[in-house]
Order: C-alpha cells, then sequence, then structure tokens
C-alpha cells in the first residue's frame, strides 16, 4: 500500500526526515512512535501530498505520490494533528462539502454521510455548528471527513491527542474498528496506545527509522533479561549466595533493613527464575513475601532507543 | 472541474455565514445610498456638464469605500486558512493549486458582484420618476459597470495575493490596502505631475480615471487590457506562492 524509499526532507539548517524507507502493507495497521520533533508530521504530511519531499521515493498503490500527487490524495483519508476544521459551518454542510471536493458522486452523498457518520457516532450532531462542538465530537467529524469518500489508506496524525480519557477510549475503538477496511497509518507518542492499536511499530527518533517490528517482537529482542524482584526475610549473606546459584541468574542487589529485605535480581528471560527463588527460599525455610518479574515495556525500549547517547550507539 | 464549483461554493456561502459580509454590505450600500441622493439633488438643480453615472461612479465616496471593502472581503481567502490549519485538509484533497486559487477569486469576485446588484435600483429609480420617462442611456450605464467589474477583478487578485502570504488577516488586509492606495495614489500623478513620461505612466495605471471614461460609455481597449492582464499576472503569482509552501 505505501512504498517509501530513501526519503528525505530537509530544512534550511536541519534534516527533518533523514532516510527513511518502509512498507506499509494492505490491511496493516501501523503505528509510527518517537518523541516530539521526531518527524513523524513531517512524514505523513510529505505522504499525505502537503509537503514534497527533498529526496526519495514515496508510491501509494501504486502511484508515485511526485508525479501523480492528485491519483494519490484520492485514496488517501488524512487527519492532521490539530484536526483542522471550519468552525463556522454546520457538520452536514462541511461533510457534503469535503465529499464533494474529494469527488463523491452526487448519487452516493446521501449514503456516504449517513455511513460516515454512523461509524463515527455523530448522526445526532449533523446540524450543530462545528465551532460549538466539543473537542471529542471534532476529532470525530475529523475522522469522519477523512473516511468520507472510503480512501484505501488512512493517515491519522495524532487521533487522540487533546482528548479525556473517555473520548480517547471511543476513537481507539474506532480506529480499530475502520482497521477491517482500511489500511491505517497513524502516529502518537503515546506508548500504550500504539501498543495497543497497531500490529506494528516504526519508532523515530531525530527523523530516522531506529526500529521496526511487533511490539512483542520489539519487547523480547529489546530485554534479553528480566527483572525479578523478591522479598525475603532471611541471614543477608546466604540468601545472597543461594539467589546467585540459581540458573540464569547474573547479579542480585538488596535492600532494605531489619529482617526482611528487597533482593533483585537480573535473570535471563528464557525460563521463569521465579520458581526457582521460590524453591530456594522454600529448601532454606526462609519466608518470602513478594515476588514479581517485570517485563519490559515498549517505554523501556522507546526510551532507550530515543534517548540520545544510546539511539547514536544502536545505530 | 466539480472540485473548483465546490470550492467556489464553499467560498461564497462562507461569506455570508460572517458576520463581516453583512458589515460590508450595508457599509457598501449606505455609501452608495449617499452618493444616489447627492447625484439626485444636483440633478434636482439641474447642473449643466454632469452625467448621472458619472456621478456614481466616479465620486470620491466611491472610492474611498472599494479601498476599504476590498481588503475586508479578500483577506480571509488564504491568510484565515493557515492560521487554523484547514490549508492542510484544503491541500491534500485530490484539487490542484490553481483551481484552489481561482476557486477562491471566483467566490470574492461573485460576492463583490453581488453587492452591487441593488445598486441597479437606483436605475430604475431613476428612469421611473425622472419627468421625461426616457430609459437612460445604456452606454454609460454598461460602461460603468463593466468599469466596475474590471477594476473590482483587479483589486481583488492584489487582496487574494497578499492572503497568500501571510497568515495573518490584519497583515494581508493591510499589504492589499497599501498597494491598492499607491496604484490609486499613481494613477493621480497624471493631474498633478511635470514630467511627461510620468504622467503618460500614471495615466495608463489611473483607476480613477478609467472609471471616468468607463462611465462615460467610452470602452477603450487599453484599461480593459491592462486590468484582465493584470488580474491574470496576480492569480498566477498567487498559484506560485500557494506552491511555495514546498520550498520552505
Amino acid at each position: 500500500m505505501i512504498e517509501v524509499a530513501h526519503l528525505t526532507k530537509r530544512y534550511p539548517g536541519r534534516v527533518a526526515v533523514d532516510d527513511v524507507s518502509f512498507r506499509v502493507n494492505p490491511g496493516e495497521i501501523v503505528g509510527f512512535l518517537g518523541p516530539n520533533g521526531a518527524g513523524k508530521s513531517t512524514t505523513m504530511r510529505i505522504l499525505a501530498g502537503y509537503l514534497p519531499a527533498t529526496g526519495g521515493i514515496v508510491r501509494v498503490a501504486n502511484h508515485d505520490l511526485a508525479t501523480e500527487s492528485i491519483e494519490v490524495r484520492r485514496r488517501i483519508g488524512y487527519m492532521p494533528e490539530s484536526c483542522p476544521l471550519y468552525g463556522e459551518m454546520r457538520v452536514d454542510e462541511y461533510l457534503r462539502f469535503r465529499a464533494r471536493l474529494k469527488g463523491v458522486p452526487r448519487s452516493k452523498l446521501k449514503a456516504r454521510l449517513a455511513d460516515v457518520k454512523e461509524r463515527c457516532g455523530i448522526a445526532d450532531v449533523g446540524s450543530r455548528i462545528i465551532g460549538h462542538l466539543s473537542k471529542g465530537y471534532r476529532q470525530r467529524v475529523g475522522l469522519a471527513e477523512s473516511l468520507v469518500h472510503e480512501p484505501e489508506l488512512l493517515i491519522l496524525d495524532e487521533p487522540t491527542i487533546g482528548l479525556d480519557p473517555n473520548q480517547i477510549r471511543l476513537v481507539r475503538s474506532l480506529i480499530a474498528d475502520l482497521a477491517q477496511r482500511h489500511t491505517i497509518l497513524l502516529s502518537s507518542h503515546i506508548l500504550s496506545e500504539v501498543e495497543m492499536t497497531c500490529r506494528r511499530v516504526l519508532i523515530l527518533n531525530k527523523g530516522r527509522i531506529v526500529a521496526s517490528d511487533t511490539p512483542d517482537k520489539l519487547r523480547r529482542r529489546m530485554e534479553g533479561e528480566a527483572t525479578v524482584t523478591a522479598e525475603i526475610e532471611g541471614p543477608q549473606a546466604e540468601v545472597e549466595v543461594a539467589l546467585r546459584s540459581l540458573p540464569g541468574v547474573s547479579e542480585v542487589t538488596s535492600e532494605g533493613i531489619g529482617p526482611w529485605r528487597r533482593y533483585t535480581l537480573r535473570a535471563a528471560r528464557d525460563g521463569d527464575t521465579r520458581a526457582d527463588v521460590f524453591g530456594a527460599v522454600a529448601a532454606q525455610k526462609w519466608r518470602l513475601r513478594e515476588l514479581h518479574q517485570e517485563s519490559a515495556t515498549l517505554e523501556d525500549i522507546f526510551v532507550s532507543l530515543t534517548s540520545s547517547d544510546r539511539a547514536e550507539v544502536r545505530q | 472541474m466539480s472540485a473548483f464549483f465546490t470550492l467556489w461554493r464553499k467560498e461564497l456561502t462562507t461569506y455570508f455565514l460572517s458576520p463581516i459580509a453583512y458589515i460590508v454590505m450595508i457599509f457598501f450600500l449606505v455609501v452608495m445610498g449617499v452618493i444616489f441622493s447627492l447625484l439626485v439633488s444636483v440633478l434636482a438643480d439641474g447642473s449643466a456638464g454632469v452625467t448621472v453615472m458619472n456621478l456614481l461612479f466616479g465620486s470620491p465616496f466611491f472610492w474611498m469605500t472599494m479601498l476599504v471593502l476590498v481588503p475586508v472581503l479578500t483577506m480571509r481567502l488564504f491568510a484565515e486558512e493557515k492560521k487554523s490549519g484547514t490549508i492542510e485538509t484544503l491541500m491534500t484533497a485530490p484539487v490542484s493549486d490553481t483551481a484552489v486559487v481561482l476557486a477562491k477569486f471566483a467566490g470574492a469576485l461573485s460576492f463583490y458582484i453581488f453587492m452591487w446588484l441593488p445598486t441597479a435600483f437606483y436605475i430604475f429609480v431613476l428612469w421611473f420618476f425622472s419627468a421625461d420617462m426616457l430609459p437612460p442611456d445604456p452606454g454609460p450605464m454598461l460602461g460603468g459597470y463593466l468599469g466596475a467589474l474590471l477594476i473590482g477583478m483587479f483589486y481583488l487578485s492584489i487582496g487574494v495575493c497578499s492572503s497568500a502570504l501571510t497568515s495573518n488577516q490584519i497583515v494581508s488586509a493591510i499589504i492589499t490596502f497599501a498597494v491598492m492606495i499607491v496604484l490609486f495614489l499613481a494613477g493621480l500623478l497624471d493631474y498633478i505631475a511635470h514630467g511627461e513620461w510620468v504622467r503618460q505612466v500614471s495615466a495608463y495605471l489611473s483607476s480613477y480615471s478609467h472609471m471616468l471614461e468607463f462611465s462615460r460609455g467610452m470602452m477603450d481597449s487599453r484599461p480593459i487590457v491592462f486590468y484582465l492582464s493584470g488580474t491574470a499576472l496576480l492569480l498566477f503569482a498567487t498559484v506560485k506562492i500557494v506552491e511555495a509552501r514546498n520550498w520552505k
């Protein structure tokens, strides 16, 4: 659906997008993740045909963006970051205008409008003036607008920014629903959101793609080791020796005063160290009151890939 | 093509969704009404050597109004879209930059024409209430309206162009106003300058004297070509400016 090769966007004095290449297959939901200023919006604006690239090739549905911009734009539903709308128009009026502009024939207009309003949950605000709507409704009008011509590809730039938690859940479930019919590329700087909605994640930092995989695989790839925490009552030196001798454990630290101490273990990910810890404690008749293993979240991966010192190393 | 008409219709209806359009229309009609009543009183005195259309289109009141109205009508066109970000949804729709510029210009021009329509009523008033019941001379009448149309097109295209330059409506209005004032005053140099070439150049630019000639029923092809080509040039420049978002 999207093929991007060596995409570069240069502004005087800085590079916003630096040699980015990726593919999005039909039917995929792909999330762009990155800190603010990583080049997510710029890349999306280029894909939507708003900004031209300085270099590189972008093909959408087998049309070259540079030479067949109008053809590409016909196939894309794009929602910019701030979800700009004409505040003085009514919802129906706006959707009808946009549908006509995007070439929806007059005969299908009514059905299309009813369909997108139904799917986006704005059927009851059709005659309201957009400027008077709440942010959540406006966001949904923006989404409805981007769907109105049944595009093959949806590009949504930060679709849930500025919404309250309830509205975020609504928009998320809406996106998940849309994924059945459209290919979706969305951006976000909220990790849990991308983790929840996207099947594949592209992590951008400083205009480059630093990682591209499913959230699960990224997690696995990132952390070869897991962290196990246990609170044990027993003689400190003996406990530490016992823990260190467990298979796969590379490092044990402890903290706390008194009989209960908190031990932190670095352990290999394959196999579950927790059972071994319990076995060791039980064998010595020590007492155990807490035991858990932390797996790396997408957040850890994100931080490690995009914090400036390590990102360079990984390149 | 259908995209152009969709955009044009949207531009025109947007005028009627904002209070500015109504204020502009009321202002324009009040001024034209004052001009008309002055004109009727001059006619009632029976002064020699004046024609109706000359008074209607050539009055300083009319020019003051034009110079204020045009920037107000055009300042919004691109500046507001840039400010609110809707330019991004607009330019990512499957429409060409040229269609967008032409539709915005056509929208402003349609509103301008709409604004002039009620003044046709004056002519009927003159016709029905003049003692001899003669129909007004069609030459000056058509000439006057043609002049208003051509000069309106030229000035509106200045406004469209300056609106594309900035995201601030006030800045756009000021640029339009400044360019119009300079052109208008350059036209007046014809009456005061000494240098021969200054006067010749100024005669080509003088909207004021062009309008007087049009409203006398004289259709000189030079000002017609000047306004049409000027409009085309400015709209072409606007398309280039809109495309130039790409260069930054």
